[in-house]
């Protein structure tokens, strides 16, 4: 290329400029002396010589002029020009200047931290090979589309039918005790099928991976994470070979992980990897690999090249609907399955939140360009006589632009590098935020790509806000500028300042409904009566492995409660195996004799098995009957309690108290689920804290389930609940110093974590709503500040010919109204069809609250109304005789 | 995936913003580079004030050029490449800086002479067409 040579050489010489100067000068010398020279040889005198010799040579400047042309590059020097004219102008102008960049870095700072996270969450590929091409296949069914887990028998059909998959794999998550080591761990793990790596396209850092024969019964393999081969093994190649103990059963460490190994991406800290082998438990009459009732795998499969989702999705349900006639009684309610692009489903509800939190962070943008672009205007204004100056200079049309986007530009980079210093801060304040409520959001951070966005966002914003003024500059009519030596109007574009500030008032209320929306929403949660008091409640977590507690399992527990209510500071404890707030849940069918179905069709309910004093312990009122007790064990008649909501759905108008149903959750004994009789029932209690609706439970005494594993412990305290953590780790550790006591946590802080995608979503809408109305207002306020100062003559006029102040006033407020009511309006009709993109996301509100909506019109009419007073006043003020003698 | 066109990119740029300054309308400027460029080729290394008498005499003082003229026209061959310039002394001990033909100088003059002959044979053709010579 050969401009590209030329270019490059040009721009070397910039650097050098001084130097070639220099070595010019000594080569036109050098010209001139061999010249004389010659002519003296030729006998001419010294001085006529040289003379002849300069004279043949031409002009000499017009020579270094002509050679620096064509040596540098006019575009930059230019530029350099256009900078330093730039950085006079801003520099003269501090409020005007200091006003654009402080918008400019609250913009470009907001969008800059949310695409970060977006880009972190939503936009990065999945860190496996061809990504694209992974899936997740999800059971569900008609009556409850949200989906389900598949079960193992269920799996393995999947896995044999298909033709739509390289590799179709199971994964669910396990927990566990390590042993034998200095201090007993507790570790997650995931057991999935064999073909995971392969599947993922990804390799052992270290040793190998499984096989397809360790699938199999008794084969008991492990891989272990990078992070668990560092602190257990101290990064110790001979760790691959090793023999660990898991809840006491011995595992070979058969290959490390690399470091940035994730699997499932949502589960960082996940410490190992194990065969469906797990499940195949030998002592277990009726293991979970066998079981066609048990759903709790989630499946994740690979196309085949060339295999689109919709075909696959197409295969998997015709499988899936095949299984549900050949299986009724287990597969009635799993009728159904998809296939969902693995990053969609991991996804799920946050890409809602994402886009909205994305698109709301862009608006403000937009406002902010429209404030940056008025502000410009009033100044191409004051700047007409300069512009005209120019142009009367000799400055062409495309000149003049360029030195006004030049200076479009200078302020959009300052504003963008604040803005960018900006997100270095906000990005973990907005992350703590978020918490793990958000899958992978705690990847983002401002990187080269982040960067990128920045100075993107920067120069189109630059473009946007600059390019209007600089044309409309562009046009000033030298001739009448120079003769009146004032500003005249600048011609046509003073609808234009009018449309910017309508539209800025209709994205505001958009956003301000929105943004009330959500805090409506997320003070219905936070103040929605949980059915229980989380305060002063501590929560813990240990397990009780088989190989220790198979058959003592019941008096273990029976001994640590006891020994626990007995600790000073505690008021009441209990245990239960599913908390509230903790995202867990388990549900059952039941046989109801009063309503015999066919098995494949019976109801079902959530299912808790707590202990006795738990529900005194979180103080959930016993509405009828009577709760556990020590007594409710194996020997005794097997019971159960049930919510309000089951009594309601199952029992309506009639007493629950007495009645039989058989729950299908086994007690370890041969004949199956035993008929239980109710005995008890309680008020509701909200599971998860962004439920809609209470749903039907039954709870079980655990200790007529001893083979259910494990009792999670709340404590009710009469002091600070965390200061309870050492003594219960103390008992705990007394009890058996093998089993590690792990998620030491209050529930308030569940609570609270619960909450924390909508209050994420509530707090950065609000603070994007708040700044879109205070731009909007500080707009507002400019454009009636300007269209006053630009009618001071005909103000002053009408004054001197008697009109009263109060008019004056009258006529500002008015013109203020009708750019506000405009704006009003549109935004009002905006936020109306606006608000269902929230309705998922909206707790105890329509989508269209009229209530709320008519406080968001109020406080905009109100901030806006209050932004013009100031000019009115002004105008209001204007002293007549002042006024006609300028200008 | 966008595909994006660099090459394009920075044909606009330039060609938008001007960023080279150069004038199109200078026809005689790839005239006096090929003279140079000829002169190099026939004379060796050469400095600048022998580059411009040598054109001088080989067109017998009929063109009528400043002898800086040259000095643009120098620079502008150096940036492309087609000579190289280095400082040196004269037979009478004078400092003066030399310009020679590179490779790629020396393969650019039978394009430009190629070049240069197509333009003066397409001139002689319209000029031996004209009317008034045709009739004598």
């Amino acid at each position: 290329m050969e401009s590209l040579r030329m270019l490059l050489s040009r721009v070397a010489s910039l650097v050098r400029g001084k130097s070639l100067d220099a070595e010019l000068d000594d080569e036109l010398r050098s010209h001139i002396e061999l010249a004389a020279e010659e002519n003296v040889k030729r006998g001419m005198r010294p001085d006529e010589a040289r003379e002849a010799a300069v004279r043949a040579f031409g002009g000499v400047t017009q020579t270094r002029e002509r050679y620096r042309t064509q040596r540098g590059v006019p575009f930059f020097e230019v530029l350099g020009q256009d900078l330093r004219q730039a950085g006079r102008q801003l520099k003269n102008a501090p409020a005007f200047t200091l006003t654009v960049v402080a918008i400019l870095a609250l913009g470009i700072g907001a969008n800059t931290t949310v695409f970060s996270i977006v880009d972190a969450v939503m936009l990065r590929p999945l860190p496996y090979a061809h990504p694209e091409r992974l899936v997740e296949v999800e059971s569900y069914s008609q009556s409850l589309p949200e989906g389900r887990n598949v079960s193992y028998p269920d799996f393995f059909d999947w896995r044999a039918q298909n033709k739509s998959f390289e590799h179709l794999v199971s994964y669910h998550e396990v927990s566990n005790t390590l042993t034998g080591v200095s201090r007993a761990v507790h570790l997650d793990g995931q057991a999935t099928s064999w073909d995971l790596l392969p599947m993922l396209g990804v390799r052992p850092e270290l040793g190998r991976g499984f096989v397809a024969s360790e699938e199999k019964r008794g084969s008991r393999v492990i891989l272990i994470s990078h992070a668990f081969w560092q602190s257990q093994f101290g990064g110790d190649p001979g760790a691959v070979g090793r023999t660990v103990h898991l809840d006491g059963d011995a595992y070979t460490v058969i290959g490390v992980m690399p470091e940035s190994f994730r699997f499932p991406v949502t589960e960082p800290l996940t410490d190992f990897w194990t065969t469906l082998a797990w499940d195949d438990d030998p002592t277990d009459v009726h293991p979970a690999v066998t079981n066609r009732g048990m759903h709790f795998l989630n499946a994740m499969g690979r196309l085949r090249p060339g295999v689109t989702v919709e075909q696959a999705d197409h295969e998997i349900h015709s499988i899936a609907g095949a299984l549900a006639k050949q299986y009724p009684k287990t597969n009635t309610r799993h009728s159904e399955a998809r296939v969902v692009p693995e990053l969609k489903a991991m996804l799920g509800d946050t890409q809602l939140l994402m886009l909205v939190v994305l698109g709301a962070v862009g608006l403000v943008l937009v406002i902010a360009c429209g404030n940056i672009a008025n502000l410009l205007l009033t100044r191409v204004r004051e700047r007409q006589r300069e512009i005209a100056m120019r142009s009367a200079l000799g400055a062409g049309r495309r000149r003049i632009v360029r030195q006004l986007l030049t200076e479009s530009v200078v302020l959009s980079v300052v504003g963008g590098a604040l803005g960018c210093a900006l997100a270095f801060g906000a990005v973990p304040a907005v992350l703590g935020m978020i918490g793990k409520s958000v899958p992978r959001a705690a990847d983002a951070g401002v990187d080269l790509r982040v960067l990128g966005f920045a100075l993107g966002v920067t120069v189109l914003s630059a473009l946007v806000f600059g390019i209007v003024p600089a044309m409309t500059a562009s046009k000033t009519d030298l001739v009448r500028v120079l003769q009146q030596g004032g500003p005249t109007k600048v011609a046509g574009r003073d609808w234009l300042r009018k449309v910017v500030t309508v539209a800025q008032v209709a994205l505001g209320i958009v956003l301000t409904a929105g943004a009330g929306l959500l805090a409506a929403s997320f003070v219905t949660l936070a103040r929605a009566d949980k059915g229980f008091n989380p305060d002063h409640l501590l929560t813990l977590n240990f397990e009780t492995p088989d190989a220790a507690y198979k058959d003592t399992r019941p008096q273990f527990y029976r001994d640590y409660f006891e020994r626990l209510r007995a600790l000073p500071g505690v008021v009441a404890a209990g245990g239960s195996i599913v908390l509230p707030m903790s995202d867990d849940e388990v549900t059952i069918s039941f046989e109801n004799p009063e309503k015999p179905v066919d098995e494949g069709s019976q109801p079902s309910a959530d299912l808790t098995p707590v202990t006795p004093e738990y529900f005194r312990t979180i103080q959930t009122p016993m509405v009828a009957g009577r709760d556990f007790s020590d007594a409710d064990n194996m020997q005794a008649p097997q019971v159960m309690i049930i919510n309000q909501a089951f009594a309601k759905q199952f029992f309506p108008g009639e007493d629950p108290i007495g009645k039989k149903l058989k729950p299908g959750a086994g007690n370890g004994s041969k004949d199956g689920p035993p008929w239980r009789q109710i005995v008890g029932v309680v008020g509701d209690v909200r599971m998860s804290a962004t439920q809609r609706e209470m749903r039907p439970a039954m709870y079980l005494p655990v200790e007529q389930m001893p083979n259910w594993c494990c009792v999670r412990t709340v404590v009710r305290t009469s002091v600070p609940p965390l200061s309870m953590e050492t003594p219960v780790r103390q008992l705990v550790t007394a009890m058996d110093a093998n089993i590690p006591v792990t998620e030491v946590r209050t529930m308030q802080d569940l609570v609270s974590l619960e909450l924390s995608q909508p209050r994420f979503a509530m707090v950065l809408l609000g603070s994007f709503a708040g700044l879109a109305l205070l731009l909007t207002v500080v707009g507002l306020y400019g454009v009636m500040a300007y269209s006053v100062a630009r009618q001071t003559r005909e103000i002053g006029l009408r004054l001197a010919l008697g009109a009263q102040r109060t008019a004056v006033l009258r006529m500002v407020l008015r013109d203020a109204s009708m750019l506000l009511a405009a704006g009003i309006a549109i935004g009002l009709a905006g936020a109306l069809i606006a608000g269902p993109v929230l309705r998922a996301m909206l707790y105890g509100t329509g989508p269209r609250n009229p209530a709320l909506l008519a406080g968001v019109v109020a406080s905009v009419a109100m901030a806006g109304l209050l932004a013009a007073f100031i000019p009115a006043m002004r105008a209001a003020s204007i002293d007549p005789s002042r006024a006609l003698r300028t200008e | 995936m966008l595909t994006f066109n660099w090459c394009g990119l920075y044909m606009l740029i330039i060609n938008t913003w001007g960023i080279m300054g150069e004038s199109k309308s200078d026809v005689l400027q790839g005239t006096l580079d090929l003279m140079v460029l000829k002169t190099l080729q026939s004379m060796g290394e050469l400095h600048g004030y022998a580059i411009a008498r040598r054109i001088e005499q080989v067109s017998a003082n009929t063109l009528s050029m400043n002898q800086g003229t040259i000095y643009p026209a120098l620079l502008r061959l150096g940036q492309r490449g087609w000579i190289k310039a280095s400082w040196g002394t004269t037979e009478s001990k004078r400092k003066a800086k030399f310009y020679s033909l590179t490779a790629r100088g020396r393969r650019q003059i039978e394009a430009e002479t190629e070049n240069w002959e197509r333009i003066a044979a397409t001139m002689a053709r319209f000029l031996g067409a004209d009317p008034a010579h045709s009739s004598r």
